[in-house]
């Protein structure tokens, strides 16, 4: 329908804009990156330094000298705690959805959706105030629980759909061989589910890591996460950017390592199942 | 239009009973920490507490908290209007960007994984490093970007755009574009490779131009994904609130005070907690009505055979 050399130049022109795009995208993370290896000179210089002699200085500075480093343990932590629960609670409950059937079932399903939709806004605050009462507050398992249950409706949307996927004969095949309910599931269908459970955990583990505002309201000190140290280094007066820029390239390198990870089921995860991708 | 007839394959495999009983735990831990905070919320609206004021535990006051946040409190009303502005023009901005791009790369670069997936950067990471990524190259006096933009005479020598009262809202948006086009690029893409092509072709046949079949044939066929993108973009965005409160903490003065930020700064900052939760309250009312009209178009209708994706 577009004749030869026109298609030529629009396939160029394409990739022109796609180039362009993915420099604009990465343009301002690369420069946090080399930030973090300036000195303060480098750093401060009004005119962009794009070639520098390089320093590690800023790593040591702030993970131990001003005792980061348990802020990246907690982050694990939290993050993987989080994650391991949001697939062993959300699971079954997925696979519920995908294999039975009840009055009020989809209305249960759509439930789920509406509490990961809130904003967290309207839920921390009482949540602070329960955790209060329970004596959890300013601990990461006030954190761990606030991400899972706010990470599960995630999980049910989207293994639900994988589990659908699997047909369900092979659930009754198992049982003919002699394995009870709950035996074709864990080790019959859960397998054969395994590459969309660990897209799941790693979107939840993704999630908890990112999460900002539930654990800045339940922790101030010593459950604090990485993303909750960050601002407290950013100050009105001197803010030492070498510094932060160590603790946001630590905070986010997991992430794009995870990202390319996960590339294949990213738009299952983002679009709550919707859309396949 | 609820998916409630059994499966084509006949009965469902779960005896009765069985798929509640796995959903228990899930749905137990949901109402334990969501729903009864919620109702919590809704209660704490209807009180006068607050942790600054001694004579204020927690009293029960009706509708006051309403009534004061309808008829009186324009601060409140200024920040929902400066969100909902947020939301459109922002969520406009990266359909229009996301959508162009999605097409040039399923029209011209067929699969491109590595470039895509390094697009997607900005929107994975947390956004308090976006926040702050973006504070790194704004800074005043040796912010990288302001240099550059001072050098083509985008910005006065002297002023900041994060301090500049005319600048600081285009620039969260330009932000938010930066950081969310990509999604709608992904998702519109996935949603054009998965178009059944019989359409297309039929269209070709029929003799119709390259422009007729985009507007005819493709735009039809992908109404559902977009009405799931700009549903899903819009309360995100509608909820927007680490990488502005990082960036401008809500200023300078209330420029950019988002509904969000005005809510943690009535709750966390001023300890109103009984008005807090009116103004969370009616967040939470907006993204819950946006969250059902999201289900019905787009869920249900995907579920139906016709919609192609």
């Amino acid at each position: 329908m577009i004749d030869q050399s026109s298609n030529r130049a629009w396939k160029s022109f394409a990739w022109a804009v796609l180039l362009v795009t993915v420099v604009i995208a990465l343009t301002p993370y690369v420069w946090m990156v080399l930030a973090s290896f300036k000195n303060r000179v480098d750093l401060l210089s009004s005119v962009p330094k794009w070639s520098f002699t390089p320093t590690h200085a800023n790593y040591p500075a702030v993970f131990i000298d001003k005792e980061y480093w348990p802020l990246a343990i907690n982050s694990v932590l939290i993050s993987v705690s989080s994650t391991v629960l949001c697939i062993v609670i959300g699971a079954p409950a997925a696979y519920g959805f995908a294999r039975s059937d009840f009055p009020g079932k989809e209305d249960l399903f759509f439930f789920f959706l509406t509490t990961r939709m809130a904003p967290p806004i309207s839920i921390a605050v009482p949540l602070f105030l329960f955790f209060t009462s329970l004596g959890l507050i300013d601990t990461i398992y006030a954190v761990v629980i606030a991400h899972t249950s706010f990470n599960l409706s995630l999980v049910v949307w989207m293994m639900r759909g994988f589990f659908a996927e699997i047909p369900r004969e092979i659930d009754e095949a198992a049982m003919m061989d002699g394995r009870s309910r709950l035996g074709a599931f864990l080790f019959v269908v859960a397998p054969l589910a395994a590459p969309g459970i660990g897209a799941t955990a790693v979107l939840c583990f993704i999630l908890s890591w990112n999460e900002f505002l539930y654990a800045f309201i339940l922790v101030a000190f010593d459950g604090r996460p990485l993303t909750v140290g960050i601002p407290g280094l950013v100050t009105p007066h001197g803010t030492l950017w070498g510094q932060v820029a160590a603790v946001a390239i630590v905070a986010t390198l997991p992430i794009v390592l995870f990202t390319f990870l996960v590339q294949k089921q990213l738009v299952r995860g983002l679009t709550f199942g919707a859309v396949k991708g | 239009m609820t998916n409630r007839t059994p499966s084509p394959r006949g009965m469902p495999l779960l005896d009765r009973g069985v798929g509640p009983l796995l959903m228990l735990p899930a749905t137990l831990l949901v109402v334990i920490f969501l729903v009864g905070p919620f109702y919590y919320m809704v209660y704490t609206a209807l009180t006068d507490l607050s942790f600054a004021d001694a004579g204020q535990a927690g009293a029960f006051v009706g509708f006051d908290n309403f009534r004061k946040l309808m008829r009186n409190d324009p601060l409140f009303w200024s920040s929902f209007l400066l969100t909902l502005k947020f939301v459109v023009i922002a969520v406009a901005i990266e359909f229009l960007l996301g959508f162009a791009l999605a097409f040039l790369i399923f029209r011209f670069v067929a699969s491109q994984r590595l470039l895509t997936t390094l697009l997607l950067i900005p929107m994975m990471i947390a956004p308090v490093a976006v926040g702050l990524i973006w504070r790194l190259l704004l800074q005043g006096d040796f912010g990288m970007l302001t240099f550059y933009m001072r050098k083509v005479g985008l910005l006065a020598q002297n002023s900041a755009v994060l301090s500049a009262p005319d600048l600081v809202f285009p620039t969260i948006v330009a932000i938010d574009v930066w950081q969310w086009t990509p999604f709608v690029t992904l998702i519109m893409l996935a949603g054009m490779m998965s178009l059944p092509r019989a359409p297309f072709e039929a269209a070709m046949m029929d003799g119709a131009k390259p422009f007729q079949i985009f507007r005819d044939v493709m735009l039809p066929l992908l109404r559902p994904v977009i009405a799931l993108v700009l549903l899903l973009r819009g309360i995100d965005a509608f909820k927007e609130f680490d990488k502005v409160f990082l960036m401008t903490g809500g200023g300078p003065g209330t420029l950019t005070e988002l509904v969000s930020i005005y809510a943690y700064r009535v709750n966390f900052r001023n300890w109103d907690l009984g008005y807090g939760a009116a103004v969370t309250f009616m967040i939470y009312l907006v993204v819950l009505i946006l969250c059902s009209v999201f289900y019905k178009a787009v869920y249900w209708s995907s579920r139906k055979p016709a919609a192609a994706f």
